[in-house]
């Protein structure tokens, strides 16, 4: 106890002896945090936003119009034996028109002008959430439905669900691929503030080893100098992101919610939070610790 | 206590600081190293700290052999040192209390002995009422008691000195060999290395004459 309290101490001072280096390094682990936070908080509400939409995502049997009772029924019996879906619901051409009207109120007008309902009645199927993913069983069934009679034709948007997933994973590996660069950076970057404070500190550790002084007690200077500037990092890092997040919230916040139909957005979990400031004190600790183990 | 066996050290490009060097010091021994400049004194007490090893030769030093330490043997045997050096190695930015104190705490010595050996030992070189002040506010010969005080506070069982007089008038110095006549009078073994042929002669002890790396003389 008496040691750390040793340790931070001259920790402490020596940062302050090397105040403006000890603020770059503080700026380039936050800087690296900051963008590592920012991919995170994107990837938490993009990937709230997918699910949503998954969840929205179904599958539209268009009827003909002319249609028999008896068709409507094996249509019906095809979707509920297929295994497939979690909910469906049988639109009729009215209700598709009343929605089409409440949707888009300024193009209703023209819709009543035209002579008769253009719309056509349907079944929106909810797939369920495990069959989803799988492709084939879906494509079957589109294919199938397609073919039944009465049956004019058969909307499924997965291509663009697809596409959207793969952009979330591309953009999670280039951040991944970002984020350990710059953390990277940052560690070497602390290293090197340590570095200048070790030469500044030569004396004190010539001193500690003339007199014996154990390994720990001489490294642990630099190794608390690393997971202080780690930790000031991470904090500012935490405080800018926060700062950005809410500030940026409450300007497009509402528009994003409109524009994206899900839920308000939200700021990094607890655990997430305490998993960056840990993280940057480890890495100040590596960046610190790298030195310190030269020290003999 | 101490035993060179024809020890030698080399540098680079073959120069010898040390040369077949035979010597034996005995415990409670106070013993003067002297010679020219360049004879290889400063290069013997590097190698009694172990900050190097012989590269011919064996040192032997309470049984043993110095270069065959580990690093963790090597931090336990200079726990057992008191070290001295003529540019006095205080560090500026601590007060003169924190500088001794450093070694009983970084030796692990429970808090309250700490402070009450600091004490006892800056009174012993009457530095008690500068305990507060920085090294810098202190005059050489003030500088150096305080590195002696820092020296004796974990009772070494040897004492190395290197020049610990260089910079002060020869009234001075022989105070400060008072303090290590004191000091051996209590049993431990000192070695002086000192160019300063008068002061010896005034101290009037054991004297090893080195010159290029051998010894020239014994008195
Ligand atoms: N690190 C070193 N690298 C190369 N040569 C060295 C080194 N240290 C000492 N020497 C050489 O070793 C020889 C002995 O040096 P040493 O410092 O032991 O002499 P000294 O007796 O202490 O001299 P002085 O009275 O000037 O302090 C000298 O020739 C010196 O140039
Ligand atoms: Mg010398």
């Amino acid at each position: 106890m008496r040691a750390l309290q040793y340790f931070f101490s001259e920790a402490v001072a020596s940062l302050w002896r090397a105040r403006s280096a000890a603020v770059l390094a503080i700026v380039t682990i936050a800087v690296g945090l900051f963008v590592l936070g920012f991919f995170l908080v994107l990837n938490t509400n993009l990937q709230r936003v997918v699910s949503q939409w998954s969840e929205s995502a179904e599958l539209s049997v268009y009827l003909n119009d002319d249609a028999t009772a008896e068709q409507l029924k094996s249509v019906d019996e095809m979707v509920a034996g297929s295994g497939l879906s979690s909910r469906r619901h049988y639109l009729s051409k009215a209700a598709a028109l009343a929605r089409f009207k409440g949707d888009f109120p300024d193009l209703a007008s023209t819709a009543g002008a035209l002579s008769g309902n253009p719309f056509p009645a349907s079944f929106e199927v909810q797939l369920r959430t495990d069959v989803r993913g799988a492709t084939g069983a879906v494509d079957g069934f589109v294919t199938a439905m397609s073919g039944m009679p009465g049956v004019a034709d058969v909307h499924y948007d997965r291509e663009w669900l697809t596409r959207l997933n793969a952009v979330v994973r591309g953009m999670r590996i280039a951040g991944g691929v970002i984020v350990v660069m710059l953390a990277l950076a940052a560690a070497m970057t602390v290293a090197n503030v340590v570095r200048l404070a070790a030469a500044s500190r030569r004396d004190e550790i010539e001193i500690m080893q003339l007199v014996g002084a154990p390994f720990a007690y001489v490294r642990g200077p630099f190794v608390a100098e690393g997971i202080l500037q780690g930790g000031a990092g991470a904090l500012l890092a935490l405080l800018a992101l926060a700062a950005g997040f809410y500030a940026l919230r409450l300007r497009f916040g509402a528009a994003a919610v409109q524009a994206t139909g899900g839920d308000s957005l939200t700021f990094l979990p607890v655990p997430v939070v305490a998993i960056l400031l840990l993280g940057g004190m480890t890495l100040g600790c590596i960046g610190g610790y790298v030195v310190a183990r030269r020290v003999r | 206590m101490i035993e060179a066996d024809r020890i030698s050290k080399t540098y680079a490009r073959g120069v010898y600081a040390l040369r077949d060097l035979s010597l034996r010091i005995d415990k409670g021994d106070f013993v003067f190293l002297t010679g020219p400049s360049g004879a290889g004194k400063s290069t013997l007490l590097r190698l009694l700290l172990r900050r190097d090893v012989p590269s011919e030769g064996q040192l032997i030093v309470g049984g043993r052999n110095l270069a065959e330490l580990t690093p963790r043997q090597v931090q336990a045997y200079r726990r057992s040192l008191g070290f001295v050096f003529q540019d006095f190695k205080l560090l500026q930015n601590k007060t003169v209390l924190q500088n001794v104190a450093l070694v009983p705490r970084v030796l692990g010595m429970p808090p309250s002995q700490q402070q009450r050996r600091t004490f006892q030992v800056l009174k012993w070189v009457g530095l008690q009422h500068r305990m507060s002040a920085y090294p810098l506010e202190l005059s050489g010969g003030e500088q150096q008691r305080v590195a002696i005080a820092r020296a004796i506070v974990n009772d070494p069982v040897i004492i190395l000195a290197d020049e610990p007089t260089g910079n002060l008038d020869p009234d001075l110095s022989l105070e400060i060999m008072n303090l290590f006549r004191e000091i051996n009078a209590r049993g431990t073994t000192v070695v002086v290395a000192t160019h300063d042929r008068e002061l010896i002669r005034r101290v009037g002890r054991r004297s090893v004459t080195l010159n290029h790396g051998q010894i020239a003389e014994l008195a």
